[in-house]
């Protein structure tokens, strides 16, 4: 075997194309969703200068030869969960729509740090599966990994960041059947998630009635849950957003209102439309036509990215590619699904078209990791 | 080749299964919304964003004849209060201190059940821009407290011809279900009364609509479609103010001259000038009278009730037309043309005057008003004293002509009495004219008083028994006289407006009523009634007028009550144009109150410097 070290092999065409195509997609989007906005034309500024920002991660990933990270798994562990746990340090930590998530030092806001925890928890995990050699039954290796994961998700869900919480069960989930772990175990696995969230609803009742206060789910957490399975119960509150949501996308019809053009979104009926709700901006807009270019664009670059992962060098590539995969899918699935009612509402962006410079950051580093395993591929 | 890569193939093939899934699951939700779907989302952004807003229309104008405004419309600041906020007394107290207004008249707007159940009450109107500046600013210490524009009446000439104007107010409930009103919206204005009800249909125009786009907080951000409103058309009455002006004044004055004649319950009464040949009414006054003005935003439940008391003698209520009453000495014209037409009596026939007459039998002794005895009187003679005898021999020789029995009343219809003349205002009443029959219905549960006997036609002939008439009708009759003997159907419309200010229709007159009278009888009935205000009756209240008058004064008696002084003629006696009749309640002799006042009419209408003279008569 023999490494490719021409610069065109380094280059995944296909994967670079797709990335380029949604970076441009997103950004007519989100100029058109912050057109109108008081601060419109600076926001549009600062999610192009994200793009910008984000390709030294990218090349810096590309160029970096993941597998000297494989036997650093406890530091990145370490890293991980600093980060996460970065906003709530004094002197470090900003608040932002209730939720202390963002990374200020000396009152200057950098970035959402669990945004790139997520790809160090995914380099992190890849490592310890990875070590299984794709066979994982022996309950003694289930524990370990799975403690792995635990700590920095129980440190998500500690800080109040559910939705990121959700996308590193997504990735652990995925990584774990691409990784080999038996399906006793995952019948074993899912039996005992169903198990643990009722018991956490029925412990947050408990504590909430026990103390008087809102300790353990946060009550709009609530809300947003019972509003998804039933968004008449209140269309002014909680199920207000989902229900102008729903409206907007809808009225899209097939060819969309034209871009600028959706009253949906002009007229502030939509909620966060430059960042969690911007696919309700482009349903409107652009119609179905739209959504399903969209579509179409997400389906070449998960089937890239698993012809990346499946022509990896190693397991621990591959497992790189298949936590990025499903961090990506996930994402994808709840932010539009929120968006048309087939998922709760939570604050998780939608990949290369959300407004917002940390997650774009984020996934431009991501698509540096995937060239990197590229690179690296077998001959 | 790493050993695991054949193990975790089939891994990879669920793995890629799950993540095209979700995205066929996402494609599939799309397709039912955006393109199965999309027509109803797209209803529902539709209605998000567009809200449809009425605009009133302005409504019509109303002039005089002579193109002097009487109602116009202006805008006002109004303060209204949802029926709701009824419950926060002391956010009504902090208002009552703040509009200056007594709390009890606050609740009782806000009680009122004249408007729909759950529509704000405006509580004040011509709200100063301050007051309004501090409500905006204290939003929050006033819940269910708006301040809007109004548009309300204005009424140039304050109380002037206010029967005859009207008033209007929002649309009622009962209205809103009446299907004349079909197409009128709860807080819609009508006419309620007077000219303002009569010509409803033209007053009002066609509402406007303005479709805005509204924002996520309902903010317009811009119209999409504006209808504009279609005002109103512009009405000119038959009034002439100015003459209108001296009818109310005469009728005040009539009332001080009653009370200096020992007449002290004289409170109300009424007076209409027509033109004789056309029907206009240039003229129509009724006491007492009210303020329109009380009538903008709204009346209180407590000044509703202070307007339609008994002791309030009914101000809201027009006498000219709705009135009934007995017409005494005045229908003496009347009887007097049945007499001549039906043989009944001659011009020049001589009757004898004993001051009173028992021709009944001495049981049923009847007096004339001059219990003193007029004498030998022609039937002329009877007109210009007004002699009871006269009469009273006239109406018992119908009685005996059994099949001319009525013909005093047949004579009566045909001059329009007993019924409705048609006037184009509402509350007009149809008087009555008594026979065999209507008494015999009347009485029907006391069968001794059914029967018609010759008292009734007797006192039918000096115009009192059971016979009621509306001044008005008294006027119009008075009307056919003077033309030559046509009864034409009284009008207050003069014109519809065009919006450029032309007529696009003008009022023709209409003849009700043709009585059966030859044209030499209605001349000897106009010579003997030119002699009233030169020798009798009425000479004093004409002493000295510019012009000859003729006409008939009244003095009808009324249970219980003081006689009314009625006094009816036109001028000028010989080429007669305007009819005057003028009736105060309780005024004592119409020779002495009602007599001075018709005169100061005619000098307004003949264009004569009007004098107010004092007159004593002591006729009936």
């Amino acid at each position: 075997m023999k490494e490719r070290s021409t610069f065109l092999g380094a280059v995944n065409p296909m994967l670079i194309t797709v990335v380029v195509a949604l970076a441009v997609y997103g950004s007519i989007v989100v100029n058109a969703a912050v057109t109108g906005m008081d601060a419109g034309p600076g926001m549009f500024k600062r999610h192009l200068f994200g793009l910008a920002i984000g390709l030294v991660p990218l090349i810096v990933a590309w160029i970096f030869d993941y597998r000297t990270l494989e036997g650093w798994t406890g530091p990145l562990v370490g890293l991980t969960c600093f980060l996460i746990i970065s906003p709530r340090i004094p002197g470090l930590g900003a608040t932002a729509k209730g939720a202390q998530l963002w990374l200020e030092i000396a009152g200057i806001r950098l970035f959402q740090p669990s945004e790139p925890a997520k790809l160090v928890f995914i380099v992190a995990l890849a490592a310890v599966i990875a070590s299984q050699k794709g066979r994982i039954s022996e309950f003694r290796d289930v524990a370990r990994i799975l403690a792995m994961a635990a700590v920095p998700f129980v440190l998500v869900v500690a800080v109040g960041d559910l939705g990121t919480a959700l996308v590193f069960a997504a990735i652990t989930i995925g990584m774990l059947l691409v990784g080999g772990l038996s399906g006793r175990w995952f019948i074993a696995l899912g039996l005992a998630g169903i198990v643990l969230v009722g018991a956490v609803l029925g412990l947050n009742a408990i504590v909430d009635k026990a103390t008087g206060q809102d300790k353990l789910l946060k009550q709009y957490q609530m809300d947003r849950l019972m509003v998804f399975i039933d968004p008449s119960v209140d269309p002014k509150g909680a199920g207000y957003n989902l229900e102008q949501s729903k409206i907007a996308i809808g009225s899209g019809e097939l060819t969309g209102k034209g871009l600028k053009s959706g009253t949906q979104s002009r007229l502030n009926f939509l909620p966060e439309r430059h960042t969690d709700f911007i696919f309700s901006v482009l349903g409107e807009e652009l119609g179905f036509a739209g959504a399903v270019t969209l579509l179409a664009l997400y389906l070449l670059l998960l089937f890239t990215s698993l012809e990346i992962s499946a022509q990896s060098r190693d397991l621990f590539g591959a497992l790189i590619c298949t936590g990025i995969i499903a961090m990506w899918t996930f994402q994808i699935l709840e932010n539009m699904g929120m968006t048309i009612g087939l998922m709760p509402i939570t604050g998780i962006p939608l990949p290369f078209m959300s407004y917002g410079a940390s997650f774009m950051v984020t996934n431009l580093m991501a698509t540096g990791m995937l060239l990197s395993v590229w690179a690296r591929r077998r001959a | 080749m790493p050993d695991y890569r054949n193990k975790l193939s089939s891994r990879y093939a669920i793995f890629a299964g799950i993540v095209f899934a979700v995205l066929g699951l996402l494609f599939i939700k799309l397709w039912t919304m955006q393109v199965l779907h999309g027509q109803a989302y797209a209803a529902q952004a539709e209605e998000n964003r567009v809200r449809e807003i009425t605009v009133p229309a302005a409504r019509g104008r109303i002039f005089d004849r002579n193109g002097k405004a009487l109602v116009t419309n202006r805008a006002t600041l109004a303060v209204a209060v949802a029926p709701s906020a009824a419950k926060n007394q002391a956010m009504i107290q902090r208002l009552s201190a703040l509009l200056d207004i007594p709390v009890s008249e606050i609740n009782d707007k806000i009680a009122s059940t004249k408007e729909a159940a759950l529509a704000p009450r405006v509580v004040a109107i011509d709200v100063p821009l301050d007051t309004v500046a501090y409500l905006a600013e204290h939003e929050s210490q006033f819940p269910g407290v708006e301040v809007r524009t109004h548009a309300v009446r204005e009424y140039p000439q304050g109380k002037l011809a206010a029967h005859v104007l009207g008033y209007s107010g929002e649309i009622s409930d009962t209205q809103m279900a009446d299907p004349e009103f079909k197409n009128y919206e709860p807080t819609d204005f009508v006419g309620k009364a007077g000219a303002e009800a009569s010509f409803e249909s033209v007053l009002q125009g066609d509402r406007g609509k303005r479709i805005l786009q509204v924002d996520a907080s309902g903010q317009p951000r811009g119209v999409i479609e504006e209808v504009e409103p279609v005002p109103g058309r512009d009405v000119k009455l038959t009034i002439d103010s100015r003459v209108q002006k001296i009818a109310e004044r005469a009728l005040a004055d009539a009332m001080v001259d009653a009370h200096n004649d020992h007449f002290p319950h004289a409170k109300a009464g009424a007076a209409v000038a027509l033109d004789v040949r056309t029907g206009e009414v240039l003229a129509m006054a009724s006491a007492p009278t009210y303020d329109p003005n009380i009538f903008l935003g709204g009346v209180s439940e407590k000044t509703w009730r202070s307007l339609t008391t008994t002791s309030s003698e009914y101000p809201l209520s027009n006498r000219a037309i709705s009135g009934q009453y007995p017409a005494a000495s005045t229908f003496k014209a009347v009887t007097g043309l049945a007499g001549l037409q039906y043989g009944k009596t001659t011009q020049w026939r001589q009757y004898d005057c004993e001051g009173s007459w028992t021709k009944m039998g001495k049981q049923w002794r009847k007096w004339c008003w001059n219990h003193a005895g007029h004498g030998i009187e022609s039937f002329m003679a009877g007109i210009t004293d007004s002699c009871d005898v006269v009469f009273y021999e006239i109406g018992y020789s119908f009685y005996k002509d059994k099949p001319k029995r009525e013909y005093i009343q047949k004579m009566a219809r045909e001059f329009g009495f007993g019924s409705k003349l048609g006037i184009d205002l509402p509350g007009e009443t149809a008087g009555r004219v008594p026979d065999a029959k209507w008494k015999r219905s009347y009485n029907e549960d006391y069968p001794e008083y059914a029967t018609w006997l010759p008292g009734d036609t007797v006192n039918l002939a000096i115009g009192q028994g059971d016979l009621l008439v509306t001044p008005l009708q008294l006027a119009s009759a008075y009307g056919a006289i003077a033309n030559g003997g046509k009864v034409v159907r009284p009008h207050i419309m003069k014109q519809v407006l065009g919006t450029d200010g032309k007529p696009v229709l003008t009022a023709k007159p209409i003849p009700a009523h043709v009585p059966k009278v030859s044209k030499r009888n209605v001349s000897i009935m106009r010579s003997a009634l030119k002699t009233v205000t030169t020798t009798g009756t009425g000479a004093g209240a004409f002493r000295g007028f510019e012009g000859t008058v003729a006409g008939k004064t009244g003095t009808a008696q009324v249970a219980n009550k003081d006689d009314y002084a009625w006094f009816v003629g036109y001028v000028p006696a010989d080429n007669p144009k305007y009819v005057v009749a003028v009736m105060v309640e309780q005024g004592g002799h119409g020779g002495s109150v009602a007599g001075p006042a018709a005169r100061q009419i005619f000098d307004a209408l003949m264009g004569h410097e009007v004098a107010h003279v004092t007159a004593s008569d002591r006729s009936r």
